[in-house]
Order: structure tokens, then C-alpha cells, then sequence
């Protein structure tokens, strides 16, 4: 006796709700497709998603013991008050972190940037710091720890205009100065939730700004030898005792923050993708409820022959399994195919899957087979419980 | 409700004679009734019979005359309205539904009219789906091939419905009815679908059946051929039996070589 035989002898429900799948094989295809779709959306958008946090949270690298300090902007009688840090501002951050490295930044409004060639690139920010190689590795040219005259560009602004390091940008900055800078470098990507914005910002040394005004400030403690919580209280005490006069955070927070945020975005996604599995479950239920039908009396043929209910069910819920697990087992390497895609493009490497994202791949996997599974018991039961002597009229 | 045998002039017949062995199944004023629509139609207005094993009885009679319904009885695809049948002994109404599935495997081979042959199966599957979940797929297959070969199908075993003519399909279905050893063969028209050589065949094999493994042959037909090879032939009409015409012929009494 062959294996194949043997194995239809060993699993003859198996082997006859193949058999019958096969007769409506159109059928059976578009029950599969619908759950192929399921899967792909689930193992797919939670891949992708798991792919596009673990590219976003590479910005905060770097930046552990690292708070933001930005003054509590008031909004009073049509005019913004506290708007800057001024130098005492500063002082007296570093004086009440004395263990702490102090980065003042500015972020000019009214800060403009033209290529050579005159046209205006809108979406480019304006930051002067002192020395943007503290946090970001260059990915062309290189930042020199004795910053000055030139500028360092984002990423997103390098490949949306096609720059390179040795090309020129030109940077007006109201009230302070009207230039043309060569760029030094451009940084490695570092994602939309980067604490500075860094792939969309032009650095400009922090020398070239005569105001004593600060949009923000970067407080950085050596995490060996000291702590950010205690940095984090230090300011508050001293800046905000009284009122609320600046705004501090810590970027690790800000990293949580985003983690849980994304974590929402990404549960209602793979949601969204759950709505195309119960799309699958009503076809493979429909599918079912109608080869149940056209085999009414085949089926009774079965009964009259001595099969119990348990095994009708069996039969049915057999076949709309398979219907599941056929979906899945296509479904499967589908999604991992596009979450490969999307590591390549996230994270240049694809098979830089995380265990969080390969999860989603077998929820998708687990989810299409017990829908399938769900959606073919009631037909079976229904046709279970027909009585033989109608199903043979 | 207990019908009143004589309500219309006419006695209750009766499919069973004396017969020296115990019956495999027996009745006693059977009724059934169905309801379609709001109205009681009765099918059945109390019959007994009895059927032994080697019996070859034929129940003959108009459309509507509760063949079918008699038939579904027999086979315990369907319960009495009222009276009694057992089945060696035991009152078929007291059974469960898995008792009566059981007891039916056991029991019955089925001939449908239509065969109802399974169109993703061979010829050789179709034989062995009875015992299919029975894991003894070895055991099965002999006994399937062998049953193929003794309805002259030996040489169709990997062929598809589609691919067998009504008469070789009827003959499936035989070999089939036959997978699990029943003590009643039922067959609604035999030979419907048949020539005369392979009707002929078929009522041999009956009388082969009858004579080496004892089965029981219950058959509704509308040809009188095979009426006349039965050993009784039952007529109802009107869901009565009308006329019981007992041969008691050919192989049980039959004159010694």
C-alpha cells in the first residue's frame, strides 16, 4: 500500500473533504483567497508595523540620559510670552545640574533655505547646536568636533533635493545672518519621531547666532556616574517651584510615549486586518452553508449508510478547514515576503524581524485556520441534523 | 391515537407468514404519519409485517402508496407514528439517535433508486465509504475488490461515476450496500435502470446473497420480473396491505439434486 493510501486510510475525513473541495474548486479558490487576504493583512501590517517602530526607536539611540527643556509658551492678551531661553536661562540649567552637559538650541522662526540655484525648500527646519556628532552619526562626509562654517543636513532634506556633502545651501535667518553654507555632512536617517527632527532640519553651528535666545535645550547626564530623574527634579525645582516655566522631558519618556502611541495605531491596524478575516469566516461560511446544501443527499446517503452526526460534522468542519489552513499556508510566506520588503526598505536588513513582529505572522496563521474552522460549524451541524429521509426525497 | 384496522372495510395485512426462524424485524400495526403544511397525511395506516433472514420479499403498489415509507422503516431511517417494530427483538422507538445510526450499519445495505454514488470517489471508494472510518483500510479494500468482482466490476475498480454506465453504477451501489454485512438488503427498483442479462445477474445475486450469508432481501418495484423471482410479494395501496401472494419457492424448499 503506497503512503498516499495509507495516509487516506489513517485520515479518511481528511481525505474525503479534499476530495470534495475539489469539486468546486472555483469555489473553494475564492473561500482560500478571502482567507490568504486575512492572513496577509494581519501578518503584514504587524510585521511592517513591528519593522517601522524598531526603525523609528533606532532615533532615540543615543539619547538614553538625554531630557528636552523647552520653555512653557503662554498664550496672553494676543501675544506669546516666555517664548526663549535666555542665557541666564541656561545658567542656571547648568547650575542646577552641575553634572550635566548643557546644549542649547536654537530654532529660529522665520528661518529660510534655497539651494544655489534659488529654490526654496519648505520643509527644511533651521537649528543652530554646537555639536550635532554628540548624537548622530554622518552617513556621507563627516562632522568635525570643531564645528564651524559649515552646515549638517538631515537625511530627508539631502534626498529630496539631491545634496550631497561639498554642495552649498543658503540660510537666512531673520535678524541674525543671510548666507551661503557648504555642507559637511548628512546624517544617517533617524526616523519621524527623532527628538530633534533631525531628517528634516538643516544644522547650522550654534557660533553663527548672535541672539542670546534658546527655543530649547538638550540636558545630557553620563548615565554611569549620574541620573536623568535626578537632573529631570533639579529643574523642576528650580525653573518651576512656583509656575509652570518650562517644559521638561525626557526623551526616554518621549520613547515610551511613542511606543505606546504606535502600539494603539498599530492594534487598530492589525484590527482593520481582523475585519478582512471575519469578511473571510462569512465567505468560507457561505461556501460551506452551499456545498452543504448540494450535497444534501449525499450526505444523507452518508447517514443511511451508518456515519453518526459526530462524523458528518467532522467532515464538514474538515473541509472548511482546510479551506483555513490552505489560506494561511499561502498567506504565510506572503506576509513574510512584504514584511521582508518593508525591513529592506526600514531597516536594510530583511530578515530583521523582531519576535513581536514574526508573532503577528502566526496570529494571522492561528486566526485564519480557527475562523475557518468557526465558520464551517453551523453548516455542519445543519447539515448534520438533517433528518436522512428528507435529504433522500 | 390506535387506528382502527377495519375503519375502511379492510383488514391489516400482514407481510409475515409463519416462518420457523426468529425475524429480523418485525411490525404491528404500524403507523405513519407525516405533516406538509399544516395537513396530517397518513402514509401508513397500520401494517404489520416480518422479515426473516434469506427472505426475498417485493412490495409492489401505486405511487403514494407508502412504499417508501415502509421502506424508510425498515431501514430505521424513520420511526413509527404509532405501534411497534422491532428490531431482533428491541423496540426501535427507544433508541437513540446514535443507537439507531449504529444499529443501521449493522443492520442494512441500502440500494437507492438513484444510487446515489459519491462523484469525487472510484468505484472501489464509493464501495468502501460505509467502513471508511472504520480504520481497517486494508481489511476493507479486499472486501470491497471482492464485491466489485462479484457484481462483474472487477475490471472498473478505479473508475469514476461518471465513467460507468447506469447498470454498472446500480451494481456499485449493490457491492456497496453490501460493505458491511447486512441481514436486509433494502433495494428501491433493482433493476430499474437495468437490461434483462444484468437484471438477471443481479436477482442471481440476490439469490446467491440469500443462500450463503443469509440476507435478507426487501425490494419496491414496479417490475413485475422481479416480482415474480420474490418469494412474496407484497401490494399496498392506500398505506394498507392489500394482498400478500407467498411463493415460498425456489431455494429453501426446492427438490433435491
Amino acid at each position: 500500500m503506497n503512503p498516499l493510501r495509507w495516509l487516506v486510510g489513517r485520515f479518511p475525513t481528511l481525505a474525503l473533504a479534499r476530495r470534495n473541495l475539489s469539486r468546486a474548486t472555483l469555489r473553494s479558490a475564492l473561500a482560500v483567497a478571502a482567507v490568504v487576504i486575512g492572513v496577509v493583512a494581519i501578518g503584514a501590517i504587524g510585521t511592517g508595523g513591528e519593522a517601522f517602530k524598531q526603525d523609528q526607536l533606532e532615533a532615540y539611540e543615543g539619547f538614553g540620559g538625554t531630557a528636552t527643556v523647552e520653555p512653557d509658551v503662554q498664550f496672553e492678551d494676543g501675544n506669546l510670552t516666555n517664548t526663549e531661553l535666555s542665557d541666564g536661562d541656561i545658567g542656571r540649567l547648568r547650575q542646577a545640574t552641575p553634572s550635566a552637559t548643557v546644549l542649547p538650541v536654537h530654532e529660529p522662526v522665520g528661518a529660510t533655505v534655497q539651494t544655489q540655484a534659488g529654490t526654496l525648500l519648505f520643509m527644511a527646519r533651521v537649528k543652530g547646536l554646537e555639536n550635532p556628532g554628540e548624537f548622530y552619526e554622518a552617513r556621507n562626509g563627516t562632522i568635525s568636533d570643531n564645528w564651524r562654517r559649515t552646515i549638517v543636513i538631515g537625511s530627508r532634506v539631502a534626498e529630496q533635493n539631491d545634496l550631497q556633502p561639498g554642495d552649498r545651501l543658503r540660510v537666512n535667518v531673520t535678524d541674525e545672518f543671510d548666507r551661503s553654507f557648504e555642507i559637511a555632512a548628512v546624517l544617517e536617517p533617524q526616523g519621524f519621531s527623532a527628538p530633534l527632527g533631525a531628517d528634516q532640519t538643516v544644522f547650522v553651528p550654534a557660533s553663527e547666532f548672535e541672539s542670546d535666545g534658546y527655543e530649547q535645550a538638550i540636558v545630557r547626564v553620563d548615565t554611569t556616574t549620574g541620573s536623568i530623574d535626578e537632573a529631570t527634579q533639579a529643574i523642576e525645582r528650580e525653573f518651576n517651584a512656583r509656575e509652570q516655566v518650562v517644559r521638561v522631558e525626557q526623551v526616554q519618556e518621549q520613547r515610551e510615549q511613542f511606543e505606546a502611541f504606535f502600539g494603539t495605531v498599530n492594534q487598530f491596524l492589525i484590527g482593520v486586518g481582523a475585519i478582512s478575516l471575519l469578511v473571510a469566516a462569512v465567505t468560507i461560511a457561505n461556501t460551506m452553508l452551499m456545498a452543504a446544501i448540494e450535497r444534501e443527499s449525499e450526505i444523507g446517503v452518508l447517514r443511511a449508510y451508518g456515519y453518526p452526526k459526530r462524523a458528518v460534522v467532522s467532515l464538514l468542519v474538515a473541509e472548511s478547514t482546510i479551506l483555513g489552513a490552505v489560506g494561511a499556508a499561502i498567506g504565510a510566506p506572503l506576509a513574510l515576503g512584504i514584511g521582508m520588503a518593508i525591513n529592506q526598505l526600514l531597516l536594510g536588513d530583511p530578515l530583521a524581524f523582531t519576535a513581536a513582529g514574526l508573532r503577528y505572522v502566526g496570529i494571522g496563521i492561528a486566526f485564519g485556520i480557527v475562523t475557518a474552522l468557526i465558520a464551517g460549524l453551523y453548516p455542519a451541524w445543519k447539515a448534520a441534523n438533517k433528518r436522512p429521509v428528507e435529504a433522500l426525497d | 391515537m390506535t387506528p382502527d384496522p377495519d375503519e375502511d372495510g379492510f383488514d391489516a395485512g400482514t407481510l409475515g407468514e409463519t416462518i420457523a426462524t426468529d425475524p429480523i424485524i418485525r411490525g404491528t400495526d404500524v403507523v405513519k404519519e407525516y405533516e406538509t403544511g399544516g395537513q396530517i397525511v397518513r402514509a401508513l395506516k397500520g401494517v404489520d409485517f416480518s422479515i426473516a433472514p434469506a427472505d426475498f420479499v417485493a412490495v409492489v403498489g401505486p405511487s403514494g402508496s407508502g412504499k417508501s415509507t415502509l421502506l424508510n422503516l425498515l431501514g430505521l431511517l424513520d420511526v413509527a407514528t404509532s405501534g411497534e417494530v422491532r428490531l431482533r427483538g428491541e423496540d426501535v422507538s427507544t433508541f437513540t439517535d446514535r443507537e439507531q445510526t449504529r444499529k443501521r450499519k449493522e443492520t442494512i445495505g441500502f440500494v437507492f433508486q438513484s444510487f446515489y454514488l459519491i462523484p469525487t470517489l472510484t468505484a472501489l471508494e464509493n464501495v468502501e465509504m460505509p467502513r471508511m472510518l472504520d480504520r481497517t483500510p486494508t481489511k476493507t479494500r479486499e472486501r470491497a475488490t471482492q464485491l466489485l468482482e462479484r457484481v462483474g466490476l472487477g475490471d472498473r475498480l478505479d473508475h469514476y461515476p461518471d465513467e460507468l454506465s447506469g447498470g454498472q453504477k446500480q451494481r456499485v451501489a449493490i457491492a456497496r450496500s453490501l460493505i458491511n454485512d447486512p441481514d436486509i438488503l433494502l433495494a428501491d427498483e433493482p433493476t430499474g435502470n437495468l437490461d434483462r442479462d444484468t437484471g438477471d445477474q443481479i436477482l442471481e445475486l440476490f439469490d446467491e446473497l440469500r443462500s450463503d450469508e443469509n440476507v435478507a432481501v426487501v425490494t419496491v418495484t414496479h417490475d413485475d420480473y422481479v416480482a415474480e423471482a420474490a418469494d412474496r410479494v407484497v401490494t399496498l395501496i392506500d398505506g394498507r396491505i392489500r394482498d400478500t401472494e407467498s411463493r415460498r419457492a425456489n431455494f429453501e424448499e426446492g427438490p433435491d439434486p
